[in-house]
């Protein structure tokens, strides 16, 4: 069931009224919300329902278990066996058939043939959010940061379906406290939301798919057709779109869980104004970098080890991320690439005798130009589907200058704009817009909200593609 | 019981971050209701359409009762007129038009286009003399299109600009989701391509027809059912062929799904057929044996000839990954090498 579809806002028509006539009700309404979230889910397909069921009871089963050990082996043992189960299913369902492949190739070069065969294995949607979500509250349990709640409100907890598929990655001391305790409906951020909703919906209707349909797709699928100028406006075109889509579907999970009462963490912070690729990890998918510091970078060890050790802990960290993104070596490449960028960064810093030069806006302009282009080339990687093909892009992007160039038209160039354009708004111009709207009448908002449904779905191409991050 | 008791005094009015004023959530039902609602009715044409071109089925019955009315009100508010004037500022004013016309080319007197001749000779192309490449169907044909074009970069005896087109969801049997009848006719004549690359049918294996005017063409498969979809191929093949165009038509590899794969070797069958009435002109490349397993049934992952193991399938049992569109795009160039020589020029 995608966001922007009939089907959803039928289904999110029945559960948004429904939702607050329960919430005074706290097991009514987890009772009520976990179904909503299961036959949300089984919209893509009931089988995968099984699965998430599995997934809260395996977490809220060691949870338990953890919370009543009083011996520290014993607690860390549980924790063992809880995290080899979540990552044992997410690497069944998403690498097995990668590992396969990789393993019958290595041994092949040596003339070995391996007995192991790929099993066709279709991936659940959204069960690398689902399962990070589940890690982070096993772990926060273990830490002592949280105590285990109720089965209903853990499973309210992983289930709940504006974040179910892709995000954003709550923890549980964000999101478990507001499951406890029924919203206020008297106080509803209803502007924030329907702002937050519309472009959402504008990024990824409009947007996203323009530049998808009209030159990411033709450009990434057969490079060598094309001019050196498109090939460097489709990636960038296709840096827009990944963030379009992503901000899109973001801005909608997170609206839709404030009309219902709830408030979900900030996920993009204009990424692509961060004037380093340190920066940018701290405006980019905010929620997954969070996650992949404090239950990755940092039980490796941070920085606490020295220079080399804290090297190390970078660049893993981000190739775990690479592959978290796609059972594929190009995603690995994909965050190597940021992981040697944080790791150089770290170094330049660290030179003996550094001093950070106050920013100039020349100097500011240079380094998110430089930061955007090192980005744009890790995408190259993250979209192509081979080496081969990013390798063709690549070779492509410098020998076919002066030759025609079609797909660079007027619509194109605009999309990029917009898409670049929106890192750039001042901060307090949505803030505004969204207090006039707040004060606007209740029958001029529904008509705001309206036309803003209309002009997405005139612009909009037909049908609607499905988001990249489901695919994660 | 975790339960909060809520006030129902009169709320104070309380504000957000930039002054903006919170509501209840009453007020988010009706905004969001109320929306919807005048929504629906600025966009019916759109969704009227969208209904229209959904699969058969509750859910397209159910969106035609509702949208049909819908759009009818709409038009009688004038509410539809932002949605023309928005669709035509955008230069899209067709898109909300549903076309389901099948029409079959006309046959020039001198020149009938169903009578087998002689294969033609073997034309060369030049850098001067560009042979002109078009790629079309549903969405199976985009991977080994693009294969096909990888493998032609850099032929400068090849025009294939704009040369691959895929529909999702379209095919032969839909015209009201994309008319390819009334687009391959347009391409024929005003793109004039000579070789001309197909793929339909994926999206064909159902008994529901558009197009057909109010006649009853029967259930999958039936003798009725097959005679109007062989006169679809023939239809799209004559439109081509007539036109100077060269087609070769791939045809549907064996999916993950069994009863898929019987139904697609039906399809298989009658565009074989009709290709075979047109031999020298319509060549069809059987890509069923491409794909099947060491049990001859469907695989995902497939050793190429260097004893690689390849992921062939996408994870739907159905579309091509790039392993797979190179195979098929060997065999195209193959094809297409048969009836036009675009490859001696570099020799000269």
């Amino acid at each position: 069931m995608l966001f922007p579809t009939a089907t959803f806002a039928i289904f999110f028509m029945i559960v948004l009224p429904l939702s607050w006539a329960l919430m005074r009700s706290g097991e009514s309404w987890r009772a009520f919300i976990i179904a909503a979230s299961f036959v949300f889910y089984a919209g893509w397909d009931w089988r995968f329902c099984f699965l998430l069921a599995f997934s809260i009871a395996w977490n809220q089963a060691f949870a338990l278990a953890i919370h009543g050990r009083s011996s520290k082996h014993a607690r860390k043992q549980l924790l063992v066996v809880a995290l080899v189960g979540n990552l044992g299913l997410l690497g069944y369902f998403k690498y097995y058939d990668f590992f396969v492949t990789s393993t019958n190739n290595l041994f092949a070069l040596a003339g070995i043939d391996v007995p192991l065969e790929a099993r066709s294995i279709l991936l659940p949607v959204g069960i690398s959010f689902f399962t990070f979500m589940a890690i982070s509250y096993v772990v926060d349990v273990y830490r002592g940061d949280f105590a285990p709640v109720g089965l209903g409100t853990f499973a309210a907890y992983l289930s709940f379906f504006p974040h179910l598929v892709a995000g954003p990655i709550v923890r549980p001391g964000e999101l478990i406290p507001q499951l406890q305790a029924p919203r206020d409906p008297r106080y509803v951020d209803t502007s924030r939301a329907f702002f937050l909703i519309g472009t959402g919906l504008f990024m990824k209707v409009v947007i996203a798919n323009h530049l998808a349909a009209n030159i990411v797709d033709e450009v990434f699928g057969a490079p060598n057709q094309h001019s050196s100028l498109e090939v460097l406006v489709g990636i960038y075109a296709y840096s827009v779109q990944i963030y379009a889509d992503f901000f899109g579907y973001t801005n909608i999970a997170i609206g839709i869980a404030l009309l219902l009462g709830f408030t979900f963490p900030q996920n993009f912070d204009a990424p692509y104004s961060a004037t380093s690729i340190t920066d940018f990890w701290r405006r980019w998918h905010m929620t997954l970098s969070r996650w992949l510091r404090d239950y990755l970078y940092i039980p490796l060890g941070g920085n606490r080890g020295g220079t080399l050790f804290t090297y190390r802990n970078l660049m893993l960290t981000m190739l775990i991320g690479g592959l978290w993104h796609g059972a594929g070596w190009t995603f690995v490449v994909w965050g190597g690439i940021h992981g040697s960028a944080l790791v150089a960064e770290r170094w330049w810093r660290g030179r003996p005798g550094f001093v950070e030069r106050p920013w100039t806006r020349g100097r500011r302009a240079w380094h998110r130009f430089v930061t955007f282009q090192v980005v744009c080339f890790a995408w190259i990687f993250f979209r192509s589907d081979s080496f081969a093909d990013a390798w063709d892009l690549i070779e492509r992007l410098f020998s076919a200058w002066g030759e025609p160039s079609p797909l660079v038209t007027w619509g194109v160039v605009a999309a990029i704009a917009v898409g670049i354009g929106s890192q750039y708004l001042p901060r307090h111009l949505p803030l505004a817009i969204m207090a006039r709207f707040s004060r606007l009448p209740i029958p001029a908002q529904a008509v705001v909200l309206a036309f803003a449904l209309l002009v997405v779905q005139a612009m909009g191409p037909e049908g609607v593609a499905p988001f990249i991050y489901f695919q994660f | 019981m975790e339960t909060h008791e809520t006030s129902t005094r009169r709320p104070r009015r309380r504000t957000a971050e930039g002054g903006r004023r919170l509501h209840s959530a009453g007020s988010a039902i009706v905004v969001s209701a109320a929306g919807l609602l005048v929504a629906l009715l600025l966009n019916a044409p759109g969704l009227h359409k969208s209904a229209t071109i959904q699969p058969e089925g509750w859910k397209r019955d159910v969106a035609l009762g509702v949208t049909g009315p819908l759009e009818g009100l709409s038009g009688a508010l004038l509410l539809d007129r932002p949605r023309a004037a928005l669709k035509e500022a955008l230069g899209r004013s067709d898109d909300d038009e549903v076309d389901t016309a099948v029409v079959a080319p006309q046959p020039k007197p001198t020149t009938p286009v169903t009578t087998p001749t002689a294969p033609p000779q073997r034309v060369k192309f030049t850098p001067e003399k560009k042979l002109r490449l078009w790629i079309a169907g549903d969405s199976l044909v985009v991977v080994p299109g693009e294969s096909v074009l990888r493998e032609v970069a850099g032929n400068r005896a090849l025009d294939a600009a704009d040369a691959i087109e895929g529909r999702i969801a379209s095919g032969l049997e839909r015209p009201d989701v994309f008319n390819w009848f009334t687009h391959v006719r347009e391409v024929m004549e005003t793109r004039k391509p000579r070789a001309v690359v197909l793929m339909f049918g994926g999206n064909d294996d159902h008994g529901f027809m558009t197009g057909i005017e109010g006649r009853d063409v029967g259930t999958f498969g039936s003798p009725t059912w097959r005679a109007e979809y062989r006169r679809r191929v023939a239809t799209v093949m004559d439109t081509v062929t007539s036109r100077g165009g060269y087609l070769v038509w791939i045809g549907l590899p064996i999916s993950r799904d069994a009863d898929q794969t019987l139904r697609f070797d039906l399809i298989n069958s009658i565009v074989q057929t009709e290709a075979a009435e047109r031999k020298g002109r319509v060549s069809y490349l059987d890509t069923y044996f491409f794909f099947a397993g060491d049990d001859g049934g469907y695989a995902q992952y497939v050793e190429d000839e260097t004893g690689k193991l390849v992921k062939m399938r996408a994870d739907d049992g159905v579309h091509f990954e790039r392993a797979a569109g190179d195979l098929i795009a060997d065999k195209v160039l193959e094809r297409l090498d048969d009836r036009y020589d675009f490859t001696s020029w570099r020799t000269r």
